[in-house]
């Protein structure tokens, strides 16, 4: 890898940050939404947290920048119930949240004219660890904008700013992979057993994903018990697979759930991987558009089956 | 009518998953037609394969199973009509996660076995006993089940530093 400082020009987020308290106020004062849910200030310096805002006066705490790292799309699910009941509502999504918006219209959790969508031009968030002002580049990015392609959100009902041209980035996720695929069985197993393996459960992965709304878990269920629940490897292993299929074709790629994860494991591989192997299979892959079935909900007649007797 | 047993050093353990309607029916059918198939196969009926989560598969391979068959009707033949087209998407996209974690996919079969095909039926199951009696146990998930160590374990260096230090 070559080492020359790829810097993202962060103008953008400044400029974006004017036009979204703009748009905010304009929302809230119209009638055209109840709440806008976005990004505010933490309290450490540089960082950001959602925030849930009904009052046109509050519109000026909104920001964007690239601490805004959380997908809010999650606060639209069946899940937070207290959300929604403020009534119609304008959300500020990314290009990654916006895929995500659109998976949950997909599976009717979500009714597009019920929601106010505000896209914003994304050049890049922080990756884990990193607060403050920091310089947006090859060493503070989050691993997945390195690979992103979704920069702009389309479908939204208002678009604002315009992307920089961002520098080539090397892919570190797709590289990651590679690498795994070219292992043998016994390697990917130790591979993941020592990654599993210290999983404390704590379900972070899961209260991020905006695709976890299920009110009652697989994995929370004991009579019958379908996966162990402590936090042993036998059970863990169980774990983390029942979620890589139960995502797989509704992931958004969003990579909330590593980003939540205390323990680093590497959560959004398992996601890419699937991802691909749908993609191969049947064509399916994560976008812009909602569709009325993913690819685990539908089938074809002549679906392959060479690997069935 | 006695057939010559062979004595093998390792009987494997095979959990079949089957569905009530077809490949059930066709196992019944082996057994009233008195054909013989190898004893090693434990049979779990389900009303469909669509109903078969791959969890089932999971836990079968953590309490012991060395292989594992999954069999229902043949694509069109389903009573409930696409309960197996779904199935077959799912576990084609199972099949590549095992893989990606690293379970050897020799020692998981799919196949669909009939109401009539009771001699598919002691095929498919003969061919997957020898082919993970060939394999020997499987001793991945066994071992995962029997680690008891807490997940939590402090081992990184900085830790034992700090440990260290005090
Ligand atoms: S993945 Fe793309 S849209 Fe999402 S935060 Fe990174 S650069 Fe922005
Ligand atoms: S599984 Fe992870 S990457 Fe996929 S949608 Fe959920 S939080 Fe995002
Ligand atoms: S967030 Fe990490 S440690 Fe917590 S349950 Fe998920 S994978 Fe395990």
């Amino acid at each position: 890898m070559t080492n020359t400082a790829h810097t993202i020009d962060t103008a953008l987020y400044d400029a974006v940050t004017d036009a979204l308290r703009a748009e905010a106020k304009k929302v809230l004062e119209s009638g055209t939404a109840a709440a806008v849910i976005g990004w505010q200030a933490g309290r450490r310096r540089g960082s950001a947290v959602p925030a849930i805002v009904t009052d046109p006066a509050d519109a000026e705490k909104l920001i964007f920048s690239p601490s805004c790292v959380n997908n809010l799309a999650l606060y639209l699910t069946k899940a937070k119930k207290e959300v929604r009941e403020k009534g119609k509502l304008a959300v500020v999504a990314k290009g990654c949240d916006m895929k995500a918006l659109a998976g949950l219209m997909g599976e009717n959790q979500l009714k597009r004219d019920d929601v106010y969508i505000i896209g914003v031009a994304c050049a890049g968030v922080y990756g884990p660890a990193i607060r403050g002002n920091a310089p947006l580049d090859d060493g503070t990015l989050a691993r997945k904008c390195r690979e992103c392609a979704a920069e702009l959100p389309e479908g939204a009902d208002v678009s604002l700013g315009t992307v920089p041209r961002r520098p080539a980035f090397t892919p570190h996720e797709a590289a990651e992979l590679a690498r795994l695929e070219a292992m043998t069985p016994a390697e990917r197993w130790a591979f993941w057993k020592e990654h599993f393996s210290r999983c404390i459960r704590c379900y972070a992965c899961r209260q991020v994903c905006p695709f976890c709304y299920c009110e009652q878990c697989l994995c929370d269920r004991n009579r019958p018990q379908a996966v162990e629940t402590t936090p042993r490897p036998a059970g863990n292993m169980a774990w983390h697979m029942v979620r890589a299929m139960h995502l797989a074709g509704r992931c958004a790629g969003c990579a909330e759930c590593e980003r939540a994860c205390p323990m680093d494991i590497p959560l959004n591989l398992l996601n890419r991987k699937m991802a691909k192997e749908l993609k191969e299979l049947y064509g399916h892959e994560a976008g812009f558009q909602a569709k009325e079935k993913g690819p685990l909900a539908e089938y074809r007649e002549d679906d392959n089956q060479s690997f069935i007797k | 009518m006695h057939i010559h047993k062979e004595k093998h050093a390792f009987e494997p353990k095979i959990v079949a998953f089957v569905c009530t309607w077809c490949t059930y029916a066709g196992a019944d059918l082996a057994g009233t037609s008195r054909m013989h198939y190898p004893a090693n196969v434990r049979v779990v009926k389900f009303p469909c394969t669509g109903r078969i989560d791959p969890v089932f598969i999971l836990r079968a391979f953590q309490k012991g199973a060395d292989g594992i068959l999954v069999s229902g009707c043949h694509p069109g033949d389903c009573h409930y009509m696409a309960g197996n087209f779904h199935a077959r998407r799912r576990f084609a996209v199972f099949r590549q996660l095992l893989d990606f974690i690293g379970v050897d996919l020799q020692r998981l079969q799919f196949s669909w076995v009939s109401a009539a095909e009771g001699g598919k039926w002691v095929e498919v199951v003969t061919e997957l006993t020898e082919r993970v009696r060939a394999q020997g146990p499987m001793p991945e998930f066994k071992e995962l089940e029997a680690e008891e160590h807490w997940s939590g374990a402090i081992d990184t260096p900085e830790l034992n530093a700090a440990y260290n230090d005090i």
